[in-house]
C-alpha cells in the first residue's frame, strides 16, 4: 500500500497478502467511505417523496437478493430459476410467525433484527435442500431443481390456508430506539436499515471471496474435476452455495415484507425469479459491482417503461394492455443482448472506464 | 371402478398429450444438450396460430393444422438461427440463460396480441356428444387428440430410426467431432432439431388448444410441467417421454380425482409432478430410459 495505484502503470503485488486485500490503497479507502457517507446522507439534505424513497428501498432490497444470486450462479456457476421463492421464504418466514403469535408481538416490532436473522437462517436451510441434488449431479439438473422448487413454492403459498392462500399476511410497524416507527418516517426509517443491511451483506461476500471456501467456489466453478483432485468437495461446495444464496435470499425477504408491512403471494413468481437473474446478468455475473449495477439498471429499465406505456397507452386502445407485455420482452430482450454482445455484463464496463483512466494517456 | 377408468382415460388423455408436448423437448435436449425453457412459449404460440387460421382467416382445420405446423418449423429454426446460433461453444449455462430470455421475448410477443389478456375455445367441428362406454365417456376431440398424437410420435421415431436426416441427428447427439468428420453439418442439423421441435409443439398446442380451450397461462404452463416428464423419463429418451408424459398424466388424474378435497388438500395435480421430479434427481436422475453417463460431480 505504499505507491499511489493511480499513478502506477499496473499492479504491481510483490505479495499475496497485497493481492487479498479489499481495498488495495488508501485511496480507495478514502473513495468507499466518501460514497457510502454519501448514500447515509442524502436524505438529510433532499426531501424524497415516499414514491421515490419506495423505489430505491426496493433496489437495495434486490442488491442484498441478487448478492446470494451471483454467488451461486456467478461464482459457483449454477443456474438458480427459483430465487424469488428463496426471498419468497424468507418473507414468509417473517409472515407466518406474524400470523401465528400475532401482527404486533413484541418478536415482530421489538426484535426485527433477530426475526430478519431467523428468515435468513430459514432460507439457508432451504437453499441447502434444494442444492442437495448437486451432490450428485451437474448444472443442467440443478436449474430443474430449482425450478421446480419454485413451482412448490407457489403452490404451497397459494393452496395452504396457513399462508392466507396468497393474500396479504400483514406484519405490524417495528419500534426504533425512541418508539413506534410511524408512518412518515416509514421508508426513511427502512432506508437506512436495508442499505446498512446490504453493506454488511456487501462487505460479507468480498470478503468470503478471498477466504479458502470463496476460492474453493470458484475453482469448482472453473473445472470442479481438477478441484477434486485439489482435495475440495465439489458436492459440498455447491450446496454451500445454495445455502449461502438461500441466506442473502431470506435476509431480502424479511426486509421485503417489513417494508410493505407484509408480505403477498404475487412478488415472489417465477416471473420475479428471471428479473433477478436478469439483475444478475446485465450487472455481470462472478463481480461484486455487478450485484450492485444490476439492479439499479433493471429497476430503472422498469420504471421507464411505466412512463413508457402510460404515455402510449393515452393513444392506444384500452384493450391492449401495453404494460403487461412490455415488461417480459424488455426483461427478455435485455437478457438475451446482454448474453450475445456483453456476458461480462455492467462491471465490465465499469472495468473498461477505470482502467481507461488509470492508463490514461496511453491505450495499454 | 366406473370412475377409476373414467380417471384412467383421461390421465391417458392427458398425458399423450405430455408426451407430445415433451418430444420437442427431448429433441432439443438430444441434438443440442440445451434446455428448452421457452417451449412452453412455442406450444402456446402454436395454438394461437391455428386459432388464427381457422376462425380469423376461415381455413379449414386441417389445413390449418398442418399450416401452424409448417409455419412454427420455420419460427424455431429461425429462432435457433438469430439467438442460439451464435453460441455455440459458449458455456451450457449461457445457452440456458438465453432460453429463459427468450421465454420472456415471446412472452412479451403474445401479450402484444389478443391471446394474451383473453381466452377463445374453438368452434365445434366434431360431433359434441361424447362416445359413452360403460359409464366412461371420452369426447370425441379427445380421442381424435390422442390419434394425432400417437400417429406424430409414430412418425417422429420412424424419422430417427429410418431416414438420413433422422440418423444425422442421432449421429450429432451422440458425438459432434466423429459427425462432422463423416460430413454432417452440425449447425444444420441444431438448426433442424429446433425446427422439429417446433413443428411438435405446434401439433401439441393446437391439440390442447382444442381440448381445453385457449388460455395463454395454461399452454404455457405445459412448458414447465415438462420438465418432470422428460426428467422421469430421462433427458435423452423419446420413448421415456412418451411412457412418462403417460405416467405423469394418470397421477395428475388420481391426485385430482382422489386426493383433493380430503384431508384438507387442494391442487395437487399442480405441485406433484415437482415433489416426484425432486425425488428422481436425488435417487434415479438419469430417469427411467434417458443414458446413463450422466457426470457426477
Amino acid at each position: 500500500m505504499s505507491t499511489n495505484r493511480w499513478f502506477a502503470t499496473g499492479n504491481f503485488y510483490t505479495t499475496y497478502r497485497e493481492e487479498q486485500r479489499i481495498f488495495k490503497t488508501h485511496v480507495d479507502r478514502l473513495f468507499f467511505i466518501l460514497f457510502l457517507m454519501g448514500l447515509f446522507a442524502w436524505p438529510l439534505f433532499i426531501d424524497a417523496s415516499n414514491r421515490n424513497m419506495l423505489v430505491i428501498n426496493n433496489i437495495l432490497i434486490a442488491v442484498v437478493a441478487v448478492y446470494g444470486l451471483n454467488l451461486v450462479t456467478g461464482f459457483a456457476g449454477l443456474i438458480s430459476i427459483g430465487h424469488a421463492a428463496f426471498v419468497g421464504i424468507g418473507a414468509y418466514t417473517l409472515a407466518g410467525t406474524a400470523r401465528t403469535i400475532g401482527d404486533s408481538h413484541v418478536l415482530i416490532t421489538h426484535c426485527w433484527p433477530l426475526m430478519i436473522l431467523v428468515s435468513g437462517v430459514v432460507g439457508a436451510a432451504f437453499g441447502a435442500f434444494v442444492g442437495l441434488p448437486a451432490m450428485r449431479l451437474k448444472h443442467l439438473y440443478l436449474a430443474i431443481a430449482t425450478l421446480s422448487f419454485q413451482m412448490i413454492f407457489t403452490w404451497a403459498i397459494q393452496f395452504m390456508t396457513f399462508f392466507n392462500q396468497g393474500q396479504m399476511i400483514a406484519v405490524g410497524r417495528v419500534f426504533w430506539i425512541h418508539g413506534q416507527v410511524g408512518r412518515s418516517d416509514h421508508y426513511r426509517f427502512w432506508y437506512y436499515v436495508i442499505l446498512v443491511t446490504a453493506v454488511i451483506c456487501g462487505l460479507a461476500v468480498r470478503n468470503l471471496l478471498r477466504t479458502r471456501y470463496g476460492r474453493c467456489l470458484v475453482a469448482v466453478r472453473d473445472n470442479d474435476r481438477a478441484a477434486d483432485a485439489m482435495g475440495m468437495h465439489p458436492g459440498l461446495t455447491k450446496v454451500y452455495a445454495f445455502a449461502l444464496a438461500g441466506f442473502f435470499a431470506g435476509i431480502a425477504g424479511a426486509l421485503h415484507t417489513y417494508m410493505f408491512r407484509g408480505a403477498g403471494f404475487e412478488s415472489f413468481t417465477l416471473h420475479h425469479s428471471i428479473i433477478y437473474l436478469a439483475m444478475a446478468i446485465v450487472g455481470g455475473l462472478g463481480t461484486l459491482p455487478g450485484s450492485l449495477l444490476g439492479p439499479v439498471a433493471i429497476q430503472t429499465l422498469e420504471l421507464q417503461m411505466e412512463h413508457l406505456s402510460e404515455w402510449a397507452g393515452s393513444f392506444l386502445p384500452a384493450s391492449m394492455n401495453l404494460a403487461t407485455a412490455l415488461r417480459p420482452l424488455g426483461f427478455g430482450l435485455v437478457i438475451v443482448l446482454f448474453l450475445m454482445f456483453e456476458p461480462r455484463g455492467m462491471a465490465n464496463w465499469w472495468r473498461i472506464c477505470r482502467s481507461y483512466f488509470k492508463l490514461w494517456p496511453f491505450r495499454y | 371402478m366406473t370412475y377409476f377408468f373414467q380417471l384412467v382415460v383421461s390421465g391417458v388423455v392427458v398425458g399423450s398429450i405430455y408426451a407430445l408436448s415433451a418430444l420437442g423437448f427431448v429433441l432439443i435436449y438430444k441434438s443440442s444438450r440445451v434446455l428448452n425453457i421457452a417451449h412452453g412459449q412455442i406450444i402456446a404460440g402454436g395454438a394461437f396460430i391455428v386459432y388464427a387460421l381457422t376462425v380469423w382467416a376461415g381455413v379449414p382445420i386441417i389445413l390449418s393444422f398442418l399450416a401452424s405446423m409448417v409455419i412454427t418449423f420455420f419460427l424455431a429454426m429461425s429462432v435457433e438461427r438469430v439467438f442460439l446460433r451464435r453460441l455455440i461453444g459458449e458455456p451450457i449455462i449461457s445457452v440456458i440463460m438465453v432460453t429463459i430470455g427468450l421465454m420472456s421475448i415471446i412472452d412479451g410477443v403474445i401479450y402484444f396480441t389478443p391471446f394474451g389478456s383473453m381466452n377463445y375455445s374453438f368452434p365445434e367441428f366434431l360431433p359434441s356428444t361424447p362416445i359413452s362406454m360403460g359409464g366412461v365417456s371420452i369426447s370425441w376431440t379427445q380421442l381424435v387428440g390422442v390419434l394425432i398424437t400417437f400417429i406424430l410420435i409414430g412418425a417422429f421415431s420412424w424419422f430417427f430410426k429410418r431416414s438420413t436426416i433422422g440418423v444425422s441427428m442421432r449421429a450429432v447427439s451422440d458425438d459432434q467431432l466423429a459427425s462432422m468428420s463423416v460430413g454432417i453439418s452440425v449447425p444444420k442439423v441444431f438448426g433442424l432439431a429446433w425446427a422439429m421441435a417446433g413443428l411438435s409443439a405446434a401439433a401439441a398446442g393446437g391439440i390442447i388448444g382444442n381440448i381445453t380451450g385457449l388460455n395463454f397461462e395454461t399452454l404455457r404452463a405445459f412448458g414447465i410441467t415438462v420438465f418432470p416428464v422428460v426428467i422421469l423419463g430421462g433427458l435423452d429418451s423419446i420413448i421415456g417421454a412418451v411412457v412418462a408424459g403417460i405416467i405423469m398424466g394418470l397421477i395428475q388424474q388420481f391426485a385430482a380425482g382422489y386426493l383433493d378435497g380430503n384431508w384438507g388438500l387442494n391442487g395437487t395435480a399442480d405441485v406433484l409432478p415437482y415433489i416426484i421430479l425432486l425425488v428422481i434427481l436425488l435417487f434415479k436422475p438419469h430417469g427411467l430410459f434417458g443414458t446413463h453417463e450422466i457426470e457426477r460431480v
